[in-house]
């Protein structure tokens, strides 16, 4: 997808993002975050979290003026801190009164929409560009429609109705996010969505094909071939485990194809103050070699190249990111609002979900 | 009267919560800093009242005055400057480490060698105490809901003859009253599992399951048959798995917290790819399991070497003649014969000794 289609036709100055950032620097930032981290037994890693989310938003430009992130180590680590004693009591109550672990995992569930919603405003919360803070509206019910019903059709279609999922996702991210009194609006169209998930969808099903084929085919070999695990084959690499590895892979590939697709439309269909058109038209082959790369190069240098792989797709999502500015933007106030407690945050951050700006 | 002060950097000022940026230069004036456009004094105040961000890399600094404006810079240095004549040493001090120094060369041996150790030392300690604090429910449903997702794929129901299954089965009790938890925490199931060939495995949670390959490739010897129970008592008795689980998870959740940020696509890695690793055996593990096999089948009258002989069968008819690798999780096939054998004489010894 170039650029050319996703331009709208309206006329506006192209501002393009870039990162100022480098490997050098940050090769120092990042190990004396490991090395203070290790030292006070995993204290320090909430400032540590802070140093580094500073260093990427500081270095993230557009426009001549780059990001910043406020949230404080003290904050991030009082709501690790809760997190870290809630797992612990409801695990020593779960001992004592076992039902007890089935109340909690329905407490979170039931919570996990709130959770989603303060999450998402405490980082817009603590971002701010050019001394004025984001912000977001969303609601619970909202966030309980666009993430928990929206990845449950998902998977339950098998991933066929993904990009709607997808739409509800962002629809739910953009039209609440605020850049100071500026609201930001998508409507991200469901066939361009269609049109970056045919790819994927085709990896997926080529990659189980084939998976089935090997499976047959191990099955047949295991009567006569050499099986070194056959003692247990939950044990060892056997052609089993290849052929999950493979899986991985396809899916892998897949999933950062659609990932980097629907990022690329949904940006492209989304507007600040209703005007000003964002813009994103990462090529979505090299998206996926530079994600793959760095993982080789983090995983075979034990991740002491961790910090050129960040600094690498941090330079590669900036560029391809951007800003219509149609006329002036105009003086942006923010209302400025407590940015309320990093524990929802730092929760969903522990459970792996990802929803940083 | 303001052009009397210092000029300590150029930079932007901003109001309170606005995005209108004036280009700005911020003076020092007796003990007063002064951000100041065109001759205007836009904010002023003592370095006290104002908070200036600490230093990470080369990004801007920001200066936020009492009535909430900002005057930003680029200037770092001036900034840090101002900073270290107003005493504020200890601000800097990370940014002063993190610096691109030969110092670093030593961080990083450092971090590699606390790795190491931490990985040697650390995590082993940390998988005991999670054994130990782990209520039974746990293995229990791990065992479960591992069970049931073999069910729906790899596992048919046994074919073989209700007489031998009840004849193994006989012969499996004796051998599992004397491992930990008598005869009532171990069940056995028979299976068949083609694609995984002639096999037994344990779930955490006492259940083993024995494929019909298994039985078959026996030829009627009983004896190895239980000797590979033995083995997989084993795993269950020293809840060998449900280390491994922790092992992997602890190992994942440690790099995660210490690195920092490993990259989605490592995180993916550590826990897709550790739920893999998880369901393997360490290599130790596997030892531990084959000498713990020579003594249940002993306390239970049976032939204590027996299961040398389902390796000797794997090396002769499956041409297995590797030898133990620094890679593989198994130990070698034949240098796994030559301890079980040793160590059944040596029990032998132990008894006939004294």
């Amino acid at each position: 997808m170039s650029f050319s289609d996703l331009a709208p036709k309206a006329s506006g100055t192209l501002e393009r993002a870039s990162f100022s950032g480098n490997a050098r620097e940050y090769f120092g930032i990042w190990i004396v975050n490991v090395l203070l981290t290790i030292v006070t037994l995993g204290i320090y890693s909430a400032w540590a979290k802070v140093r580094r989310n500073r260093y990427f938003y500081g270095n993230t430009v557009i426009a001549g003026r780059a990001f910043e992130y406020h949230a404080t180590g003290k904050q991030i680590f009082i709501g690790r801190l809760i997190v870290f004693v809630f797992f612990i009591v409801t695990n020593i109550l779960s001992t004592i009164f076992p039902p007890f672990a089935l109340i909690v995992f329905l407490i979170i569930l039931v919570a996990l929409p709130w959770l989603i919603q303060r999450s998402l405003r405490f980082s817009a919360r603590v971002t701010s560009y050019r001394n004025v803070r984001f912000d977001f509206k969303g609601t619970t019910g909202g966030a309980f429609v666009a993430v928990l019903l929206g990845s449950m059709v998902a998977s339950i279609s098998f991933g066929i109705l993904a990009p709607l999922s997808s739409r509800w996702v962002w629809r739910y991210v953009f039209n609440n996010l605020r850049y100071g009194d500026r609201p930001f609006a998508t409507d991200p169209k469901i066939g361009a969505l269609y049109r970056v998930w045919i790819l994927p969808a085709a990896l997926i099903v080529i990659g189980t094909l084939l998976i089935v084929g090997i499976g047959f085919a191990a099955a047949a070999a295991t009567q006569a071939m050499s099986d070194t695990e056959m003692l247990d084959s939950m044990a060892g690499f056997s052609s089993i485990h290849w052929g999950i590895l493979f899986v991985f892979l396809a899916y892998g590939l897949a999933g950062l194809l659609y990932r980097i697709g629907v990022r690329n439309v949904v940006f492209s269909a989304t507007t600040l103050d209703g005007k000003h058109q964002l813009v994103s038209d990462a090529p979505r082959f090299q998206y996926a070699w530079v994600a793959i790369s760095n993982v080789i190069v983090t995983v075979l240098t034990l991740s002491l190249m961790r910090p050129w792989a960040a600094v690498r797709m941090a330079r590669f999502m900036a560029i391809h990111t951007g800003v219509i500015v149609v006329g002036d933007l105009g003086e942006v106030l923010s209302s400025m609002e407590a940015s309320g407690s990093a524990i929802s945050a730092e929760y969903l951050d522990l459970e792996g979900f990802d929803f940083g700006f | 009267m303001v052009s009397d002060g210092t000029v300590i950097a150029r930079g932007e000022w901003q109001p309170a919560h606005s995005s209108r940026a004036v280009a700005a230069d911020l003076q020092e004036k007796q003990d007063q800093l002064v951000a100041v456009s065109d001759g205007t004094t836009l904010a002023s105040g003592r370095r006290q009242e104002i908070d200036i961000t600490p230093r990470v890399g080369s990004i801007p600094r920001r200066l936020t005055f009492v009535d909430g404006s900002v005057f930003e810079t680029r200037d770092n240095d001036a900034i840090d400057a101002l900073v270290s004549r107003h005493g504020g040493k200890r601000s800097g001090f990370v940014h002063r480490l993190e610096q691109f120094h030969p110092r670093l060369i030593a961080f990083t041996f450092a971090v590699i060698l606390l790795a190491v150790g931490i990985y040697r030392y650390a995590l082993p300690i940390m998988v005991e105490i999670a054994v130990l604090v782990t209520p039974p429910v746990v293995p229990e449903m791990i065992g479960a809901s591992t069970l049931a997702s073999l069910e729906k794929t790899l596992l048919r129901p046994s074919e073989l003859p209700e007489a031998e299954q009840n004849a193994i089965r006989a012969e499996f009790a004796p051998l599992a009253k004397n491992a930990k938890g008598g005869e009532g925490a171990y069940k056995l199931l028979f299976r068949d599992a083609r694609l995984m060939g002639p096999n037994a495995f344990a779930l955490p949670d006492g259940t083993l399951v024995l494929t019909d390959d298994l039985v078959q490739l026996a030829k009627g010897d009983r004896q190895m048959v239980l000797g590979v129970l033995g083995h997989e008592i084993a795993h269950a008795e020293g809840q060998h798995s449900l280390r491994q689980i922790y092992r992997v998870a602890g190992f994942a959740a440690l790099v995660m917290l210490i690195a920092g940020d490993v990259g989605s696509g490592v995180e993916d890695i550590l826990s897709q790819g550790g739920a893999l690793v998880a369901l393997s055996h360490s290599r130790g593990a596997e030892e531990e399991a084959d000498r713990r096999s020579v003594e249940l089948m002993k306390a239970a009258g049976y032939e204590p070497a027996a299961l040398a002989r389902f390796f000797a069968i794997l090396e002769e008819k499956l041409g297995d003649r590797g030898e133990t690798s620094m890679l593989s999780t198994h130990p070698g096939t034949p240098a796994r014969q030559a301890y079980i054998r040793d160590y059944a004489q040596q029990l032998e010894g132990a008894v006939n000794d004294p």
